[in-house]
């Protein structure tokens, strides 16, 4: 499936900024499951200077400096990206769950994409009894390391609330589990720190989702924002598998990855700093548009998200 | 240090009856703990030479003398020194101090030293591999789960070269002697290691305490090492004089003082996040004169808060951006962020053979015995040993359990406790690690007249300099006062003891002289950090405040007092006093006191007014604590007895004339400060800066006693009383025989630029002050102070005091502050132009 993917991020400041220093996370990931084939981020007002490189966990990263004055800030992103088709079968065997925490303890690999960089608690994903003992009903003595965290996933979606009004973007894991509900960032970080506290690798994906129904499929929640799920290291047959709390549902081709991390604050896909005193406000304009209507739909920003209401 | 010569040969004199009296009774009732070895006595029971010379000279002094010599070599370095510590707070020094040092043989000192050179060189060949190739991962001889644990382990970190070529300018050990008599390495400080100024410290306190013993001892020299300290930050940088800053997290860390401390007697930049600010990828210091590069950065912030933007972003304690300069070269941070990695137990291990890996050499000195949890074979070991290994968390921060973060006995542990760690470790084996318990070596102290043996851990520093690795002979000890003596209980009740190593040749005179061809004669000393410069205006104007308040309270009191004056002690002009010390914040306006001898009580010592003198003075203390590199010791000593004698004050201030004294003796202690800034500091831009600040608030102050008590409707009580306050009576007086009239009180207050403290005289100052300073663009404008300045004072030069309406001194005060406004903006970081950084929020 290819995808246009526009990310359109709108700051107001309640006074001027004179300066700012931001980071983007913007570019989809280019892996085996997808190809990006056209990126570019536009901001305004212009950077004064733009740096590119890989972040810490292979992100593509874009460090850039705003030295004009301005009360508002775009950051407007725009991707065509193909996202090979990657049908996950829960029916295929898997490791015991046990046999992954111990094989995660002593891989050699210290790269990106090894597990032992996502089994520690992290700055967003801390690790707590009460999600710890929530996680371990689905993770009985010798099951297989897929069939329990699809079970875990499907009861999270079950057990929890999306609600957009009930978490802000720094609410800990911790209390969105107390409250039972969140947007899709809490669904993953209570997921990362269920499996975490059991000793099991888990990452956290900053991503796209399809935005509209195409060949009959449903609608997925939290689709007109950027969207977030866990991906799971499932032993070295099944390597990483991604696991969407929100819908319960595995990232196949209706999950665009823009950046692998620890937790949110890994990979936040604008995080920085500015001069400004006085408050600010953010919209966000996500639109995912798959392949069929790409030649023949002109992209509109059909929905805009309030500041809190990331997915 | 000062050259200092020792006796050739090391004579030992008979010792005089009762000396030896002493040393025999210390002797014999000293008794180290069984099966502990101890550092007076050897393996041999027999007590060691250098011990017995220590105690034999410490013996010579009666114990009164003794005591006293200690105690007020202490107070002396406490008063100046780096262990000040906020008046009333609970300790006043974080770690005191033994009277005994630690004693150690050169030839022992030596085997300590190799130990410790060749870890530091293991060290840095680990991360040199960690954040390089990580050849050591792929061979299997590290796994990769017992890094990644480590909040120190910056994965950002990794392919970046550090500019100089190293990891590690500062790394530290902390050893103990186990039950074999050998050294052994508890732990490895590799983030940046605290302790070494209050080394300096403690061999202050003791050379100046026991100056003829200390000589006589041959004790090796801790100066060499820190000017091998600063060779080997110089040269990381990469042009010559380099500007070398000491990034500290600021007044409130625990050991800030001693940074403090630190940055002066290395001469490198008191700076903290806010000071530096990052621009094409290099580090500049903001500065009066505008940025300054900074070439190398000693940092004693931990990594994860060095950049909001990049690691934790609540840090509020770094340079956004700050790794983006040190990837592309552009500035020097040592140690190397991500060098604290090393201090997670779990590579402990690991080590001899990463040793024979990395370096093809032996371990010199062992560390205890760890067995990282995370692989299975080590935890089926801890797991039969439960009972008798401790258990420590495997990384940096709280325990996974949330129980501890220092090594524990499984049997020192609460059922519930041992409940939740049981639980943690099925689930998570890799946060833990078992260790051998270690029993640590007793060294003798000095209580109460008795030798007493304290367990200690002793640290000791390696540098980094282009000569290879240099160790500083000395070191940072503690004691614990506990009787038990396991490691794992080290924590509370320490004290810190003088690290002797004593030469068995007499130790070479220090010369300062060394190199003199190389040293370039200058006069200023850099430029002037904005912070540093705000600081100084501040507590500039704080001092000028407690003056002006002082004169006040003083009026107060003195018409209290005076007989004839107490019949106007309803009248106006008292009114007017009172009126002045609400607006000043001085008195309480809901409760400015029933009397006015109340009112005087209050104005002076209340704490919860922002205006009394009390509190002003506080506030100049704190504005000065974070200027200790710059301010001489006298200065600080003035002050902290100034603070001291109002805080001893406090409520015990029983008649007017008390209250007078102690305003009296306060005012004198302020004129001593006016007068060491005048005549013992340097005419450098940080002078300017403190003056500047003075003469505003004096300014200031007296353009609102002139509106008060000099306006149409004056009286003579009035007019004698701005005198009083601007301390301008005996001027005039010489100059009108005709007594107190309206238009020359006026003129000599406002206008007379021959009189010190007339508003003419400050602004004149002013302006001569900020046409000295730098201009940031060399234009040949005048900068927005000095615009505001020169109208000014050309208004004072040509006004004539029968027009000085009200109106008219409120436009010039209000020009005063708007003097002072520009130099904030222009010159401090807090300026009403500066803004606050935030972070963007939302999720984007």
């Amino acid at each position: 499936m290819i995808y246009r993917v526009r990310h359109r991020t709108t700051y107001k400041y309640e006074r001027t900024s004179t300066y700012a220093r931001c980071v983007f996370r913007l570019q989809p990931e280019n892996s085996d499951r997808q190809t990006v084939s056209q990126h570019a981020v536009t901001t305004s007002p212009r950077a004064s200077s733009a740096i590119q490189r890989s972040g810490p966990f292979g992100e593509a990263t874009l460090t850039v400096v705003i030295e004009e004055p301005h009360k508002t800030m775009v950051v407007e992103a725009n991707s065509i990206v193909e996202v090979h088709s990657r049908a996950i079968d829960p029916g295929r065997p898997s490791d015991a769950w046990e046999t992954i925490r111990t094989q995660s303890l002593s891989v050699e690999s210290i790269e990106p994409t090894s597990p032992a960089a996502f089994l520690y608690p992290s700055v967003r994903v801390p690790i707590a009894d009460p999600i710890t003992d929530y996680g371990r009903e689905s993770f009985a003595p010798g099951r297989p390391i897929v069939d329990a965290a699809s079970e875990l996933m499907r009861r999270l979606h079950d057990d929890f609330t999306f609600d957009p009004e009930a978490t802000k973007v720094s609410t800990p894991a911790a209390d969105a589990f107390g409250a039972r509900r969140g947007v899709c960032q809490d669904f993953a970080h209570i997921m990362i720190s269920a499996l975490r506290g059991l000793g099991l690798p888990a990452a956290y994906v900053s991503g796209y989702l399809r935005t509209r129904p195409v060949d009959g499929r449903r609608d997925l929640t939290g689709s007109d924002a950027s969207h977030a799920w866990v991906n799971v290291w499932c032993g070295r047959e099944w390597g990483w598998v991604g696991f969407d709390p929100t819908n319960a549902v595995y990232a196949q081709d209706d999950h665009i990855v823009l950046a692998i991390g620890r937790d949110y604050s890994d990979v936040a896909p604008i995080d920085g700093i500015l001069m400004s005193p006085g408050d600010q406000a953010i919209k966000v304009e996500v639109d995912v548009i798959p392949s069929p209507e790409l030649a023949s739909q002109r992209p509109s920003y059909a929905r805009a998200a309030p500041i809190s209401a990331a997915s | 240090m000062a050259a200092e010569t020792t006796s050739a040969h090391r004579e030992r004199p008979a010792l005089d009856p009762g000396a030896a009296a002493r040393l025999s009774g210390w002797l014999r009732s000293y008794r180290p703990m069984p099966g502990i070895p101890d550092e007076l006595f050897g393996a041999d029971r027999r007590p060691r030479d250098n011990w017995l010379a220590l105690l034999g000279g410490v013996a010579e002094f009666a114990e009164e003398e003794f005591n006293t010599r200690f105690a007020m070599a202490t107070r002396h370095i406490r008063d100046t020194g780096v262990s000040y510590r906020v008046y009333g707070e609970e300790h006043e020094r974080l770690w005191p101090l033994n009277s005994l040092p630690l004693v150690l043989s050169e030839t022992e000192w030596s085997e300590i030293a190799a130990g410790v050179e060749q870890r530091a060189r293991l060290m840095e060949a680990l991360l040199q591999d960690i954040y390089g190739e990580a050849s050591l991962l792929d061979e299997g001889a590290l796994p990769a789960a017992a890094l990644t644990g480590s909040p120190d382990f910056l994965r950002s970190m990794r392919g970046v070269k550090p500019r100089g070529g190293r990891y590690l300018q500062i790394y530290a050990a902390d050893l103990g002697r186990g039950p074999d008599g050998r050294w052994w390495v508890l732990d490895d400080r590799a983030q940046g290691p605290s302790g070494a100024g209050y080394a300096l410290e403690n061999r202050l306190v003791l050379s100046r305490a026991f100056p003829m013993l200390y000589n006589s001892m041959n004790v090796q020299r801790l100066a060499p090492f820190f000017d091998q300290l600063r060779q080997g930050l110089a040269a990381a940088a990469d042009r010559a004089d380099p500007r070398i800053c000491l990034l500290t997290p600021g007044p409130f860390s625990e050991t800030y003082f001693e940074q403090a401390h630190l940055a002066r007697y290395l001469g490198f930049l008191l700076v903290e996040g806010a000071d530096l600010v990052v621009s094409d990828a290099k580090a500049y210091v903001r500065t009066i004169a505008g940025l300054k590069r900074a070439d190398v950065i000693l940092r004693r912030v931990d990594a994860d808060f060095i950049d909001p933007l990049e690691l934790n972003s609540r840090s509020r304690l770094g340079t956004p951006g700050l790794l983006e300069a040190v990837r592309s070269g552009g500035v020097s941070v040592l140690n190397m962020p991500g060098s604290g990695v090393l201090e997670s137990k779990a590579l402990l291990g690991f080590l001899p053979k990463l040793c024979r890996r990395l370096l093809d050499e032996e371990l010199r000195m062992p560390n205890t015995a760890t067995w990282w949890c995370g692989q299975t074979a080590e935890r089926e070991l801890v797991e039969r040993h439960l009972d008798t290994v401790a258990i420590a968390p495997a990384f940096q921060g709280l325990g996974p359990d949330g129980v501890s973060t220092r090594p524990r006995l499984m049997s020192d542990l609460t059922d519930e406790q041992r409940g939740a760690f049981m639980r943690h470790w099925a689930d998570r084996p890799g946060d833990y690690v078992g260790q051998e318990v270690v029993r640590l070596s007793t060294t003798p102290t000095l209580r109460d007249g008795q030798l007493a043996p304290a367990p200690f851990v002793l640290r000791v520093y390696a540098a980094a300099t282009p000569d290879g690795i240099k160790i500083m002979p000395g070191g940072f000890c503690r004691t614990s006062e506990r009787e038990d003596v396991r490691a794992i209980s080290m924590g509370a009740d320490v004290r810190t003891t003088d690290v002797w190593v004593i030469g068995d040749r007499p130790v070479e005179r220090v010369t300062l002289l060394g190199g003199q061809d190389q040293v370039k004669v200058r006069r200023i000393t850099g430029h002037l950090p904005s912070r540093a410069a705000d600081n100084l205006f501040w507590l500039g104007r704080y001092l000028e405040r407690a003056e002006a308040t002082l004169r006040l309270v003083r009026s107060l009191c003195t018409s209290l007092m005076d007989s004839e004056a107490a019949l106007h002690a309803s009248g106006e002009t008292l009114s007017k006093l009172q009126e002045i010390l609400i607006d000043w914040g001085a008195l309480d306006e809901e409760d400015p006191g029933d009397s006015a001898s109340q009112a005087t009580n209050r104005a002076l010592l209340h704490r919860d007014t922002f205006g009394s003198v009390i509190s002003l003075v506080r506030a100049a203390r704190r504005t000065a604590s974070s200027l200790r590199e710059r301010l001489s010791a006298d200065f600080w000593t003035l002050l902290t007895s100034l603070e001291s004698r109002l805080e001893n004050s406090s409520d015990a201030l029983q008649s007017e004339a008390e209250a007078l004294q102690c305003v009296e003796a306060s005012l004198q202690t302020l004129a001593a400060l006016a007068g060491l800034s005048q005549e013992n500091m340097n005419r450098g831009a940080g002078w300017r800066f403190l003056d500047m600040g003075r003469r505003i608030e004096r300014g200031i102050n007296t353009c609102g006693f002139v509106r008060r008590l000099a306006g149409g409707t004056a009286t003579i009580d009035d007019l004698d009383l701005l005198l009083d306050l601007v301390d301008t009576q005996i001027t005039y007086r010489s100059r009108y025989l005709e007594g107190l009239a309206l238009t020359p009180v006026r003129d000599i207050v406002m206008l007379d630029t021959l009189n010190t403290r007339s508003v003419g005289f400050q602004v004149l100052a002013l302006k001569s002050h900020l046409e000295s300073l730098p201009n940031l663009v060399e234009d040949g404008m005048p900068e927005a102070p000095l615009r505001i300045i020169t109208p000014l004072a050309a208004e004072i030069a040509t006004e004539e005091a029968e027009d000085l309406t009200e109106a008219k001194v409120f436009e010039l005060e209000g020009e005063l502050m708007n003097v002072s406004s520009a130099i904030e903006d222009r010159y401090f970081l807090q300026g009403a132009n500066a803004v606050p950084t935030v972070k963007l929020a939302g999720l984007a």
